[in-house]
């Protein structure tokens, strides 16, 4: 294509829907490591997820290594 | 801004910086836990709650095996998680960080975000083994050590605030500013309420390793995500040809 010319579109504006996006995953994902103790999976499975932790027994080691409070 | 490319970028590196985590910890952090709670399991039946049967070892066994195994998930979800808070900060500050390019800034602000939301906090509410926690204070705990963490944090962004509008040579108050907030914090806020009743070479030791570990995973963060940030450039205008 000898005869394509090539203009630049500057685009500097944050995307605030990228922006957004990213808050939530901080604030999803610090919450199942640093404090869930089975209210993620109790919206699925009820009580059940409270009485076996399971996410509490996946993040538990990295809860403690990372800082955040535990038991 | 080519808005997926920097999404992708962003998730990417948080969750490689993770999972670099969760190796860390295994390999240094893990003889502490154990140790920490096997002490735990020995004050278990002393008390009577649990006997010591090869039932309880095998149901130990299984769950600490979900435990230790989750470190390299919990680390993925922990690191794509701080990776993210990271890329909203670089957006939001890469042209007034120091560095000659991208990559640089990167590991800049990873020093930044380390000393600010992670070693201050830890200077006041260390990390703790099982074994040393009161489970009846477990909340009170999580919201202390929630809130330094972001008084600290947004402090840096306010102070940040003054620091742009400072001439020159006034730019230290900002600086002096920062230190005179946290310091006040610091002493006002509560102490963590537990007595520590594991002995303090466990504990000690534990603290170290989890610092190193935690380190190693800005440290991962910056180098990962600047040089990503430096290969695909999510920032460079966007070339159309036209025909
Ligand atoms: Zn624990």
């Amino acid at each position: 294509m000898p005869s394509a010319r090539e203009i630049t579109i500057s685009k500097s504006k944050t995307p605030i829907l990228a922006i957004a996006i990213l808050a939530v995953i901080f604030g999803f994902g610090l919450f199942t490591v640093g404090y869930d103790q089975g209210h993620l999976f109790s919206i699925v499975l009820g009580q059940e997820a409270f009485d076996e932790l399971w996410i509490h027994e996946l993040t538990h080691d990295m809860r403690h290594a990372a800082g955040f409070p535990c038991h | 801004m080519k808005t997926v490319l920097f999404l992708i970028l962003v998730l990417v590196s948080g969750c490689f910086a993770g999972m670099i985590h969760g190796l860390a910890n295994l390999a240094i952090v893990e003889p502490y836990l154990d140790e920490a709670i096997g002490i735990e399991n020995q004050n278990l039946f002393a008390s009577g709650e649990e006997v010591d049967s090869p039932q309880f070892w095998v149901e130990y066994n299984n769950y600490r095996y979900w435990q230790k195994g989750g470190q390299i998930l919990a680390g993925a979800i922990l690191g794509t998680s701080f990776g993210a808070l990271f890329g909203i900060v670089f957006v939001f500050s890469k042209n007034v960080l120091p560095g000659s390019s991208n990559a640089r800034k990167a590991i800049f602000l990873s020093g930044i975000m380390w000393f600010t939301i992670y070693f201050i906090p830890f200077l006041k509410y260390p990390a703790n083994p099982p074994t040393v926690g009161d489970p009846e204070t477990v909340v009170l705990r999580g919201i202390l050590y929630l809130a330094f963490i972001a008084i600290s944090g947004f402090g840096v962004v306010g102070f940040y605030q003054l620091y742009k509008r400072l001439q020159k040579n006034k730019k230290f108050v900002a600086y002096l500013g920062y230190a005179v907030f946290m310091s006040t914090v610091f002493i006002i806020m509560p102490q963590n309420p537990d007595e520590i009743t594991a002995p303090m070479d466990l504990v000690n030791g534990f603290r170290i390793m989890s610092v190193f570990a935690v380190s190693i995973f800005w440290i991962a963060l910056g180098i990962i995500f600047g040089a990503f940030w430096q290969k695909f450039q999510p920032d460079k205008p966007v070339k159309a040809e036209i025909h």
